[in-house]
Parts: C-alpha cells; structure tokens; sequence
C-alpha cells in the first residue's frame, strides 16, 4: 500500500511541477507586453478568418495568408458600410479623394509620408501595381469580364502621389468609388516580378472582343494562380504593423516604425489568437484575453460571463445581414405561396431569436428582404404597408385551407392525405442556425405540422446540396448591404434563376444554373405583375434616387410572395477590453467595415485606440 | 493497445460446458462488483428498450429555461432549447443501443466465419485472409472513419452499425482463427474426424460452443470500441444528427452551449459523459468476470 | 542478422504495397467526395461584405488549383507525385505544399504522443508489476480494475473531463493551443516553459487514457513470467529475492517494448479527439478541419501520413519482437 502511494504521490508531482514551471512563465507571458500600462501587447483574433497557418506566406490574396487587413494590409481606403451611401469611406493609403459627379472617375491623393516597413516610400506606381494585382484576382472596378459593370476603363498615374482612375461608361456602377477605394496595396518593389512587363498591354487586349481577348483573359486569370501562391521572402508592409513570426497558434505583428501614422499606434505588438470554432472565441473572452473581437454568435449564458470578465465591454452596432427560413419551391407544398405564408404566421420569431440568437440579433420586424434598419433609411413610406406577419394560428390555418392542406387528428397533412413533414437543414457548427431550427421544429409540432431538423456535416457540403435542390427548407443569409443590388441579389439573384451577365438578366427554370429556390419568374404585387429578377438587375447601375421605387416593389414583392421568411436581422456584436486599451468607437459605420476588413486595425491606425494610462 | 484477449488454452469443450454455469456462479459471488457491472448493463438495455416509451417523441422544450444548471426538477439541467437534458439521455441510449447490436451481429459473424475459415483451411487462404486482417488492423480506424465521413453520411443506427461492423470484425477473426488453429495442434479436430464427425458438426457442436466466451468476449470489446467511435465521430460533428443523441449532446454543448466556459451548461456536457463512463464501468467489470472466467491462468484456484 | 534484414525486406515490401493500396482507397474516396469549398469561400466572402462579382471572381481564380483531367490522368498523377513526396497543393491553403503543411503538423502531434506515452509506460509498467504480485489481493483487485477503467474510457470522454477540471472549474492550465508567440522559438527558459505549459493537458491526457493499458498488459506479463520454471526452482532454491524479482522484471517488460512501438503508431491516428478538445494543432487536429473545408489533398495527405506511421511502428514492432524473442530469431535456440 504505502509502495503504491509513493507511486501516486511521485506522479502527481510530475503534474505539479509541469504545472508550476507553466505558471510562472504565464506571468511574464501575459505582462510581457506590459498589459496594464502604457501601449504594449493588443491581442485580437482575425474575426473573418478562422484558423491560423503557420505556413502561410505574408500575402494578403492567399485565403490563409499572414496577412491581416488593417493591421499588415493595407487598402486605398476603408469602405463604410453607409446605409444608403456605398461610396463612403475612411481614407487609408489614399489621404483624400475626389469622385467626379456622375461617377464616371476618381482621383486618388496619396498620403505625402506613407513608408513601406522597410523605409521605401508608397508611391503612385506601388498603386498602379497593386491595381493590376486586382485585376488578376477580380475584383468589382477592376474586372475583365465582358460588359461587366462598374470596370475601370483606365488607370493613370498623375503624379508620384496622384491617380485618377475612370469608370467605363458603357456600363456604369454607382459603387464604381467603392470598388476602387477597396483595392490591397501592395509594394511594387517585392512584388512586380509577379506580373510579367507586357501586363498592361495584355489587360488592354482582354478587355477587347474576340479570340486574342478571350486568350488574354485566360492569361490574366492564370496569373492570379501565382499570385495568391506568392510568397514574398518577408513581410513589406505599408499598415500600423509588420509581420514578426506565426506559429498554429498565434501570430505575433509589431509596431512599423515607418507608418505614416505611426506616432498615434498606441500597441507595440498585436497578438493574434487562433481559432477555429467560437467556442474558443467564448473561452478567450471570459478569460479577458481580447482587447478587441469582431461579431462571434454567442449564447446568452456566456454572454453573461463574457460581460462578467473584467473590462470587457459589448458594443453593439448595425450589421447588413439578416438570415431567412429559404423554400425550394420545386418541392411541395412550398410551391403555394399560402403555405409560406400560412408557416409564416405560425413562427413566432421573437421566440426563436431569444432562443438562437439573443445577443447577436434583432426578430425581423417583417419578411422584406432588407435589413430593418436600412429599410428605414430606403424605403420608409413603404415599410408600414408591409404585412408583418405576427403570429397567428388561425390567419395560420385560413392560409393553410386556402392552400388546400387538411388538419387530420390535429396534424395538418398535404391536400393529397399524404403526411408532412417540414425538413429544415443546417450546417453543423452554424450554432444559432441549429438551434433556431430546433425551436421552429418544436413551435411547429405544437401547432400541429410535423418537423425535423437534418444536419448537413459542414459548410461547403450544405451549400453544394442545397444548390442543388436536394433540401426542401434551408437557412439562407441576406439582405448583405449596403448597395440595394447585393442586399436584393439574395433573393432574386442566380440562387432564384436570375443570372446577371454584363447587366444582363436571363432567368433559367427551376433546377437548373444553381436555381434551387425555384420562384415563378413573375409574381403579383398589388395587382401588378412584376419580374423581381429583372428588377433587381436595375438596381445594379442605378444611383440612390433611382433605387428607392424599385426597392420599395422588390420589399412588397418578398413580403407578399415570401421566397424566404425573413427570421432575424444580425446586430454587430463586437467586444471590447477597456482594462488595456481605451477610445473604441460607438458609431457603427466604424464598428463595421465593408469587405473583409478587421476594423480594430483600422481604429488603431488612425489614432482612435489609446494605451490606458 | 486493444490486445485481443486470446485464451491460453481450451480444455474440453463438454466438461466445460457442463461446469460453465457453476464456474460463472462462482466468479460473480466472490466480487460483488462484478454483479454490479451485469446490472449496469441489464440497466442500460432497459434504459435503451423502455426508456424512450415513457418519454414523447418530440421532448416538451421551454424557452424560459434554456441551459438551465441541475435541479430537483432536471436532475442535469436543461439544453440551450430548455429539454430536460436526462431524458435526452434516455431516448439517446436507443441509438446507442441499436448500433451497438447491428455492430455486434456484423462483428461476430465476419469474424467468426473468416476466423474459422482461415484456422481450417490454413495454408493459402489463411495466409491471405491474415494479411487482410492486419492491413484493416493497420489502417487507423478513427482517421478512416473521418474520411469515409466525407463520401458517405452514415449516420442513422443501421447505416453506423454496418460501417463499425464491417471496420471492426479483425479482432474477433484473429482470436477465432488462433483458437481454431490451438485446438487442431492438439488433435481435437482430427480426433473427432476420427469418430466419424462432419465438419458441420465438428464446427457447430464441438468449435463454437467451446469458443462462444471467447469470441462474445472479443465481440464486447470490439462493440465498445465501436460505441466509442460512433459518440466520437458525432462529437466531431461530422455526420448529420438528431438531437437525441449522447454525441451530439456533446458537440452542443460545446460548441453551442459552451459548456467548457459556463457552469450553467456543465450539466448538459456531463450527463453524456457520466453515461459513458457508466457504461465502461458495466463492460470493464463484466469483461473482469469473463476474463477471469475463461482464462485459466489468472483463476485463483 | 541476415535473417532480420530478410524480414526487414519482407516488412518493407508489404508496408509498401499497404501504403500504395491506402493511397488508392483514399484517391477514390476523396474524389468522390460531395460538397463544394469554392462556395463556402464565396459566401464567407460576399458575408464579409464583398460585392457577389468580386467574389465569384476571386473564387474562379481559387479553381485553378484544382486538378483536372479524366480519373485515370488524376490518379497516375497523385502516385507518381507521391513517390516525389509531392503530396498536391491544398485548396484552402493554395500555395503551400501540403507536405509542408503536414510537416509543420506533426512536429505537435509526435512532441506529446511521445512524452504522454513514455509517461504512461513508466508509471504503467511499475504499477503493472504490483498488480500481479498483489493480484489476489484488494490492491491489486483496485489496480487492474482502475486500469481497465482508464484503458477503456474513451480519450475525449478523459480530455474534456479534464478540461472542465482544469480550465473551467480551476483555471490554472491552457487548455487551448501549442505555445506562446511572444517568445522566441529555441532553447530559452520562456519558449520552453510555454511549450510545457500548453501541453501539460493533453499529455496528462494521453498518459492517463494509455497507462491503464500498460498496467494490465504488464500484469499479464507478470503473471506468466511468474509461472516460469525458473521462479519455482529459485524459490525452492532460495535464490535471493531481488535476482528473482530483476528476471522477472526483464523478461516481462521485454514484451512490452513491442506494443510500446504499436501504440505510438496508434496514437498518432488517435490524436484527433485530444488535439480537438485542447485545440493542440498536431495531425489530428488538421485532418478534422480538412474534412470540414472539404480539402481534398490536405484530407488525403493526413490520412496517408498517419496511416504509414502506423505501418512503420508496426514493422519496427516486428522487428523488435524478432530480435528479442529467440522463438523467433530461429533456430539459435534459447541461451
């Protein structure tokens, strides 16, 4: 006995000590960077892109690249997520701006003392460069399919610190600004081996017509294979930091002494966590880890932990992105608009918010296709006429007989006798998901329609099986603003049958070119026969004014016909740490960048985040 | 480090089968806790049979308890849609229960039959049927299930019991195949040849009976493992589910309910857990009795 | 010796032919796997905010690193790029070669495989031998019941136990990741503390989940080494206690060394829980999220890579077992 506690006791000895020797290096660990007092360790994670790789190169186009916008990456500007207005935008490489009054070209002024970490000035040709990075990548300005809208015609460096750059007016796009302003500059100097010297002339061909065009766009989009595969020898970075090292876990950004703004940096060092699920994100913040985490669904339970830790703070703001109940409309009985709406009235989305969602979202006011918010700021004189769809069971079940469905022992069946049963389907890890799935289940068996939720094993998997029509009801997000075109696209977009080619609308049938949702291609708004599709195409070369009627029928159209039931609008939940770190913004055209962005890097680069004293 | 537990030798089969019951009396009634380990198990079938009978089929949730600590009400709390989290286990113990017999049936008759074949036929066959047998042995399970994962959704009980069958019948052939080739070394079977006995007789009356206690006690081994894989694989979330389930009772809690932060959620994570770790305590003691049982060197006689 | 290289190459030739069947196996099923990464690429990105064109583009450019050709081309491609160690290029991770992906992987899958199980062994070994010493007694009762306990409680069931215990409830260790970035990688007293800081958890993990293992398969050892000749015709000797108990001790731990070999191939395979719950980002841990991104040559490669630890600890297994066990060797007799 005694021979055998020694052994016990020895082991647990080896734990113990493990354990001491990880204490002591936990303290210099978290205060290393000196975390109570002035400007030392930032830690935040990469709130778009889960998990980290250490063997990723510092390339801000490769998908896993060390390369964090904001922080080591920088844009010409920061595009705000404006409610009306797409072009708005902090400046970021570009100082300052001027659009010309139809749209038709911008010019860029650079920041007179934007450096390269390795002291190289930022320059109109580093722009140019970058620019043509963009366009082997795609991106909205700079684009070389055909007849796309919103391209560029032509990039011309003016001088040193000025770009102009025009829009081709045979195919304008209100956001033509934005796409510009959303461009990642790179270093000519580390990168021009990546484009070949005859670049320009090849962009100029593909961007003709005919067979030379069609081969030079081939090899334009074959070098957008070598550059998100290159891997510059070390970090050149024009932002507030430059990459130090990575491992899985972490990576590790210090300060870039030849930032143009480098004086009002607060951190010395920016810490990245990995993670790969927001269980960890949860973990991080009720330990007080993060200074800074972008939106993370969170349960409320935790959220009441996170809020418990010490210094953190919730800020809330206006996300452009609300989450729907979508209906492949080539299955029955979802083919009658009654059902929709009769299983419209019979979800209590209040209820399934507070289940699924309670911090990270709002129950959508009504099914619009746009989020409540900016349908205030678009189409207020039309969001009253909108039916709200309150729950009601016998407006429910008037819908239902309308649609011909019996009620037979308490369980409503298909108007054949057959038995139903709504199959709702969900990622796994789409946590808010599943568990709005499984409070609509159960409302919807109390209520007499039979329901199961079916996991899909991840994401890529549910998307390709829902596009091709295999789920009857899936979770769809939409109204992604702020333009009016993508927050429509959502619902009367390719996913409906409507392909938009060059500012061309053609619809294919159900179940065929990703048409899962399966829509008639004409519905009946208010006695007037409309193309939703086609309507939705208009709002893609349209200025603001113009938008506001169409936008207004597309909401009359969704709320009446109900391709989806709108079930929640996201709120952007973002976490903050006031214990290190003070001065974050309230205001949620800073709280949420448009396009990828880690807005933290943006607040800190432009002297918003203060070291607390 | 699953070594399959191979007898060391094999007295008669007749004697044995007459002293088994009293053999099996006598082992239970020295240890208790062997007794205890039967009951779990009888606990669990019961569970798994009746359990779900007393229950509804869509559990009653309440929005105003979600995630609910244990009370005297919910013995483990509630789940993030407010179910009572104990009944969860209770109807989940079915799909357990359901795999657990599919993989067993698969388990032992592949693996009896390959084992038998190859101990009689030896030569060729047994030499390619073992080297089939090690490469599956080989092969990772778990990786191999996560991969197959991908192409195939195997997630209701049969599908699941078929895949963990077919994926863990080695263990059974080997220790079938070493206990046929040990009772051919020492004449057994030429004996009986001997008396005029066919092979289905010889196989049937004389082999298997003889064997039964090693290959049900191979087969449990197997089945828990296959148990395990199957919570396992749907912790990971990987295959598509249903609610009631002990794995995915796991996966959301943890990573829906954040069990791992909140102490709130600890009983939805835990009840799982204490089920498994039950159940392992029932087949680790059961195995104990028939470990003791049917291997003659450690009966402290 | 000749015959020992003879089964070397016998042992090499067939891991061989294994690994080249498991790469066909996992050729096919992974080009028969559903599920499309390009559109979750693109709906994360138009999420984040980016125009649907832009984003259709920029995951047309992604397509590119996948390969093409009819089935046959494929295949005859992957092997011949497999005998280069070419192992393709990952789709979510376009640029990198997976091997090098893998590379940096299993530098955190072996580190506490190896510690967790030397750990185990040692501690199982010891308390083995006292198991079978004691076995008819209570402790020894307590000790093989206590080890088939921990043998067969499956690992995440220990892990996450362990997780709520020492990360939730007390929160002492880091249950999350491989080591602190703010020091400098190599032998200084900061980068190494953090190393065993963050990998105390998942060492303990796999340590308690294998040592139950290790105590009955050296009590069984144990116990028929005991009912050798030579301890009966010591004991009737009289032959001083501890030459009986250091034979008993070498020719039972001799076997042991064997499965030692085995299970650290099997662990390799059997990190993916471990590495999941502590997020430790080793093999395993790679292999699940690329099966949940659908990366096909990263999920092919992980698979490989751990399915031909597994044969080589097999063969290295074998080949221990010849050179010990004089059965075996031949011929030599027992000396």
């Amino acid at each position: 006995m005694k021979r055998l506690a020694a052994v016990v006791a020895l082991l647990g000895l080896a734990t113990t000590t493990a354990a001491c020797s990880g204490g002591s290096t936990n303290t210099p660990g978290s205060g290393g960077g000196g975390g109570g007092g002035g400007g030392g360790l930032f830690t935040t994670i990469d709130v778009t892109r889960p998990g980290l790789e250490a063997t990723a190169p510092a390339n801000p186009y490769n998908p896993k690249g060390n390369s964090f916008v904001g922080y080591n990456a920088m844009r010409i500007a920061w595009v705000k997520n404006h409610l009306t207005d797409p072009n708005q935008a902090t400046p970021g490489i570009a100082a300052s701006w001027e659009i010309a009054p139809d749209n038709s070209s911008i010019t860029l002024k650079l920041q007179p003392n934007a450096k390269w970490s390795d002291g190289q000035p930022v320059t109109a040709d580093d722009v140019r460069m970058s620019i043509g990075i963009a366009y082997t990548q795609g991106s909205t300005a700079f684009s070389i399919t055909p007849g796309a809208a919103g391209a560029a015609a032509d990039v011309e460096v003016v001088d040193p610190q000025t770009l102009k750059i025009t829009q081709d007016m045979a195919n304008p796009s209100p956001k033509f600004a934005r796409g510009v302003l959303d461009t990642t500059v790179l270093p000519a100097h580390v990168w021009s081996s990546v484009l070949p010297t005859d670049f320009w002339d090849k962009l100029k061909s593909a961007r003709g017509e005919g067979g030379d065009a069609e081969k030079a766009r081939e090899e334009v989009t074959a070098l957008g294979e070598k550059v998100i595969a290159f891997a510059p020898p070390k970090d050149v970075s024009a932002g507030p930091f430059v990459l130090e090292r990575v491992n899985p876990s972490e990576a590790l950004l210090v300060k870039n002494k030849n930032f143009f703004n480098a004086a009002n940096v607060a951190p010395a060092q920016v810490k990245f966590l990995n993670y790969t699920g927001n269980e960890q994100i949860w973990n991080y913040l009720t330990q007080g880890k993060l200074d800074q985490a972008g939106f993370t669904a969170t349960p409320s339970d935790v959220m009441k932990r996170i809020e418990a830790a010490s210094g953190n703070e919730v800020i809330r703001g206006y996300s452009p992105v609300a989450v729907g109940m979508a209906f492949n409309q080539s299955k029955k009985p979802y083919d009658n608009v009654h059902v929709r709406r009769g299983l419209a009235y019979l979800i209590d989305r209040e209820q399934v918010t507070k289940v699924a969602s309670p911090e990270g979202g709002t129950a959508a006011a009504t099914t619009s296709g746009i989020h409540q918010k900016a349908a205030q700021a678009w189409i207020p004189e039309t969001v009253p006429q909108l039916e709200p769809y309150k729950p009601d069971v016998a407006k429910a079940e008037e819908e239902f007989k309308k649609a011909g469905l019996a009620k037979k022992d308490g369980k409503w069946t298909l108007a054949d006798g057959s038995a139903w049963k709504v199959s709702m389907h969900a990622p796994s890890g789409f946590s808010d998901w599943l568990a709005a799935q499984e409070n609509i289940k159960s409302q919807l068996v109390t209520a007499g329609v039979d329901a199961e939720v079916v996991t899909t094993a991840d994401y890529p998997l549910y998307l390709q099986e829902l596009a091709a029509g295999k789920y009857d009801v899936g979770f769809w997000l939409m109204a992604l603003g702020p333009a009016p075109y993508d927050i429509f696209q959502r619902l009367y977009g390719a996913s409906n049958g409507w392909t938009n080619v060059g500012n061309k609308v053609s619809h294919s049938a159900a179940g065929k070119n990703g048409n899962w949702m399966g829509g008639s291609e004409e519905i009946e708004v208010g006695g007037e026969k409309v193309n939703p599709g086609e309507l939705t195409g208009k709002l893609n070369s349209v200025g603001a004014e113009e938008a506001k009627p169409i936008m207004a029928q597309l909401a009359l159209a969704a709320n009446q016909d109900l391709p989806v039931i709108q079930l929640w609008d996201y709120v952007n939940t973002q976490f903050v740490n006031n214990n290190r770190f003070t001065g974050w913004p309230h205001d949620d055209e800073l709280l949420r960048g448009g396009g990828n962005v880690l807005m933290s890097g943006v607040w800190i680069q432009q002297g918003l985040i203060k070291a607390k004293q | 480090m699953s070594a399959t537990l191979v007898p060391e030798a094999a007295s008669a089969s007749s004697t044995m089968r007459r002293n088994f019951w009293r053999g099996v009396w006598r082992v239970m009634r020295r240890k208790p806790s062997r007794m205890a380990g039967v009951l779990i198990l009888i606990g669990f079938v019961l569970m798994a049979v009746v359990g779900p009978m007393l229950l509804p089929e869509h559990l009653p949730g309440d929005t105003n308890a979600i995630t609910q600590p244990p009370s005297w009400e919910h013995w483990f709390g509630t789940d993030p849609q407010g179910r009572d989290v104990l009944s969860l286990v209770i109807s989940g113990s079915r799909y357990v229960l359901l795999t657990a017999a599919v993989t067993a049936l698969i388990t032992v008759v592949v693996g009896t039959g390959i084992g038998l074949f190859s101990g009689f036929k030896r030569g060729r066959w047994d030499t390619v049927l073992m080297r089939v047998t090690d490469m599956k042995l080989t092969i990772p399970g778990l990786p191999l299930l996560l991969v197959l994962a991908t192409v195939w959704q195997f997630g209701s009980p049969l599908q699941m019991g078929l895949v963990l069958g077919l994926l863990g019948w080695g263990g059974v052939a080997r220790a079938v195949r070493s206990q046929t080739l040990s009772l051919r070394e020492r004449g057994f079977i030429e004996a009986a040849r001997g008396l005029g006995l066919s092979t289905t007789h010889i196989i049937g009356r004389e082999l298997l009976p003889s064997m039964a206690p090693y290959i049900a006690m191979n087969m449990l081994i197997s089945v828990t493992g296959a148990v395990y894989a199957q919570v396992g694989l749907f912790f990971l979330g990987v295959l598509p589910y249903e609610s009631d389930n002990w794995g995915v009772m796991l996966n959301l809690a943890v990573f829906q309910a954040g069990a791992m932060i909140t102490p709130s959620a600890l009983g939805y994570l835990l009840a799982p857990l204490l089920a498994i770790l039950l159940l392992t305590l029932g087949i680790v003691l059961v195995v104990d009795a028939m470990d003791e049982i049917f291997n003659p060197r450690l009966r402290e006689e | 010796m000749t015959l020992i290289t003879r089964r070397l190459a016998g042992h090499l030739a067939r891991g061989l032919v294994m690994i080249l069947v498991v790469a066909t196996i996992t050729f096919f099923i992974v080009n028969n796997i559903p599920g499309d990464p390009m559109a979750a690429r693109y709906e994360k990105l138009i999420e984040g905010g980016m125009s649907p064109e832009a984003a259709k583009q920029a995951v047309k450019v992604l397509y590119g690193f996948q390969p093409d050709g009819s089935m046959w081309q494929q295949y005859t491609d992957y092997l011949s790029g497999l005998f280069r160690l070419d192992l393709g290029v990952s789709v979510t991770r376009p640029g990198t070669p997976v091997l090098e992906v893998l590379g940096e992987a299993a530098k955190w899958t072996v580190l506490p495989v190896l510690a967790g199980t030397l750990l185990s062994f040692l501690v199982g070994i010891i308390l083995g031998v006292f198991a079978a010493i004691k076995r008819t007694g209570k402790l020894g009762d307590a000790l093989a019941i206590s080890g088939s306990l921990l043998h067969g409680i499956p690992q995440y069931v220990l892990a996450m136990l362990l997780v709520v215990i020492f990360a939730t409830l007390i929160p002492i260790l880091p249950a999350d990741g491989s080591v602190d970035i703010l020091f400098e990688p190599g032998f200084n007293a900061g980068y190494l503390g953090s190393l065993a800081e963050h990998a105390v958890l998942p060492v303990l993990t796999y340590a308690l989940s294998a040592y139950g293992g290790w105590i009955l398969a050296m009590k069984s050892s144990v116990v028929t080494v005991l009912g050798d000749d030579f301890i009966l015709a010591a004991e009737l000797r009289g032959v001083k206690r501890s030459i009986v108990f250091r034979y008993i001790a070498r020719n039972a731990i001799l076997p042991l060394f064997t499965l030692l070999a085995l299970s650290l191939g099997l662990l390799l395979g059997g990190a993916v829980f471990i590495e999941k719950i502590f997020n430790y980002p080793g093999l395993g841990w790679l292999l699940i999220g690329s099966v949940q991104d659908r990366d096909y040559a990263l999920m092919s490669g992980a698979f490989l890579l751990i399915t031909a630890a597994t044969i080589v600890a097999n063969i290295v297994a074998d080949l221990f077992y010849t050179v010990i066990d004089p059965r075996v060797r031949g011929g030599e007799g027992a000396s």
